[in-house]
């Protein structure tokens, strides 16, 4: 009979404390608080009050009409965003799948975006896009497709394509390289049984490719999902929320509200919001990877 | 119809077809190698070609995809920034204005905001390790109640956006008195990458046998020795992908170190970056030479250590 503290039990308590403690303390406890904050109304430009407003921070949030434009901005750049990740990296991982001279240069070099800092990819691609020298208005005048400069950031119809292409561009290497552990566990058995059976590339390519691949498609769908509705750094170097509210995103509005507004209490609440939607989102998809493979 | 070749006719065409097809493979191949290389490299040489050209040369309308004079003034005045050096609003007068080049006073604190991001790299990488693995080594080999309850827990914690955080993390550090300190940002770091750590270095010790903690174990080990002397030795590859990962994002973070910091004692790289791109007074190419710097130490630390990146993101992924 073991006890309830046996030696197990006792050295895995000694080595599971540390990273419990850190967790408990630097990530449990700000979300419990930020809970708990989120029924106050706290502005830090009045320090010494800081009434009880039961659920109105919520309320407000909801009849705010900002908020609901920054959730639509949000699914906007979510969407497009993980849909062009998702296409873009299919079609890499299928040809670095294949063994070709240079394929481990070019491995190694499409690790370059996912290294590079958001900032610094931020600097780069607001240089690009620069109305007056930048590169994407010099190639197309020389190619001609314009015949003058564009303000290419200020257009409200292009901003949030242009941010998720920026972010695309740095997420293309981790959603590849995830997606190629999944192709390259496609037994070569599969695709000869397929070859026998008289199958082309192409329906080789749709009926034992694409569904080996689901895992594979679910992660990233997953993981690109989660950072895409966070993100926040190409928001505040390229456009800060502008042009007029076009690329005001949620991430966008919690800051503005909590750092730029001072209202501490309904940025807690926002946060709050933020936390629940991404919980519900990881819990389905991984419900449903879970009932599906 | 069937595959299978019947007149001497078919088998000629039959092997052309082949052929065409090979050709065709090699084409597609090579055409998305150069889309591929080219999609991914272009923006980075963009950067790297304007960072090295003038202030004259920048400003060309179109743009000189290649500089026709190089120069390495702007990285000059990054690591010997010095008063006399550095061109301020006062001493810009003298010059001829439509010319820019302007060189601000925060070019001196580049180097110290590349100080203060490697030592709080450096520190979360430490911590890290001290942390993760004989978490790792615990929910991997001991196995006991709530082993997968704490595996779900920090499941859970990695999976909670950051944007989330930044409020109550701000007021908790406010209150502990390190707004400002480089104190705060390892703390914080510290909680966004231990969870990954731990999945990376759990899937690893996972895959190492039983047997060997069970032999340690008859040896007479305690469960501390039989991690540092049988298991510590064998997981180096998750050792070095968890210290590339946790050093990347650490150097990288730029949210959590936007809200914390406000001076050069510990201001990081990022921060001054954006502190740049949105002064208009800043020459460009010095702004180029500024995010070609910070981006120099990762893509250097992810081209030599690329075998470990890949089998550490695949491996903290499929967990995670």
């Amino acid at each position: 009979m073991r006890r309830l503290f046996g030696y197990e039990e006792r050295s895995a308590a000694i080595f599971l404390a540390p990273v419990l403690a850190v967790l408990m303390g630097v990530a449990v406890f700000p979300i419990l608080y930020s809970f708990y904050l989120s029924f106050f109304r706290i502005k830090l430009t009045r320090p010494n009050r800081t009434p009880f407003v039961g659920l109105d921070n919520y309320l407000d949030l909801f009849t705010n009409d900002l908020f609901w434009v920054s959730v639509a901005r949000t699914v906007t750049f979510s969407v497009v965003s993980v849909a062009a990740i998702l296409a873009i990296s299919l079609l890499v991982s299928l040809l670095l799948n294949q063994n070709f001279r240079g394929r481990r240069v070019l491995s190694t070099i499409l690790l370059v975006p996912w290294a590079i800092p958001y900032v610094a990819n931020a600097l780069m691609w607001k240089w690009i896009y620069d109305s007056g020298y930048g590169a994407l208005n010099g190639i197309l005048y020389q190619l001609d497709f314009i015949d003058k400069y564009m303000v290419w950031l200020g257009d409200q119809d292009k901003t949030i394509f242009l941010i998720a292409n920026a972010f695309v561009w740095k997420e293309v290497p981790l959603a590849t390289i995830l997606l190629l552990v999944s192709l390259k566990a496609i037994p070569s058995d599969l695709y000869q049984a397929a070859r026998v059976d008289g199958a082309g590339v192409w329906q080789r390519f749709i009926h034992v490719t694409l569904p080996a691949m689901k895992p594979g498609f679910m992660l990233v769908l997953i993981y690109e999902t989660m950072m895409a509705i966070r993100h926040f750094d190409l928001f505040f170097i390229l456009t800060e929320g502008g042009p007029g509210n076009a690329s005001h995103v949620l991430s966008w509005h919690i800051y503005v509200e909590t750092f730029r507004n001072l209202s501490f209490g309904s940025g807690a609440a926002m946060s709050y919001v933020l936390a629940l939607v991404t919980f519900a989102l990881s819990y389905t998809f991984i419900r449903s990877l879970g009932r599906k493979v | 119809m069937s595959d299978v070749p019947s007149s001497s006719t078919q088998v000629v065409d039959y092997r052309r077809r082949q052929r065409l097809a090979r050709i065709a493979q090699r084409l597609i191949i090579f055409g998305g190698s150069i889309l591929l290389a080219v999609y991914v490299i272009a923006p980075v040489t963009w950067l790297v070609s304007s960072s090295v050209q003038t202030e004259a040369e920048i400003v060309s309308v179109p743009p000189h995809w290649i500089p026709e004079e190089p120069t390495l003034r702007n990285f000059k005045a990054i690591f010997s920034a010095t008063e006399e050096e550095t061109v301020t609003y006062e001493t810009r007068s003298g010059q001829d204005p439509a010319a820019g080049g302007f060189i601000p006073s925060t070019a001196s604190s580049l180097l110290p905001a590349m100080a203060n991001s490697l030592t709080v790299a450096t520190l979360v990488v430490i911590l890290n390790l001290l942390v993760a693995v004989p978490a790792a080594y615990s929910l991997a080999k001991i196995r006991t109640w709530g082993r997968n309850a704490t595996v779900y827990f920090i499941l859970i914690t990695r999976v909670i956006p950051d944007i989330a955080l930044v409020v109550p993390f701000f007021l908790v550090i406010r209150k502990l008195g390190m707004l400002d300190t480089i104190g705060s940002l390892v703390l914080t770091y510290l909680a966004v990458t231990v969870p990954f750590s731990v999945f990376i270095l759990l899937q690893y010790f996972e895959g190492l046998p039983d047997e060997l903690d069970k032999a340690a174990r008859v040896d007479g080990c305690s469960r501390f020795q039989a991690l540092i002397r049988v298991f510590l030795p064998l997981s180096l590859p998750s050792l070095v992908a968890v210290v590339l990962f946790t050093f990347l994002t650490s150097w990288n973070e730029f949210l959590l170190a936007l809200m914390f910091t406000q001076t050069e004692a510990s201001q990081t790289l990022p921060i001054l970056l954006a502190a740049f791109t949105s002064d208009f007074t800043i020459s460009f190419s010095f702004i180029n030479a500024a995010g070609v710097l910070a981006i120099i130490p990762p893509v250097i630390v992810a081209i030599i250590f690329e075998r470990y990146i890949v089998s550490g993101l695949t491996a903290g992924a499929v967990k995670g």
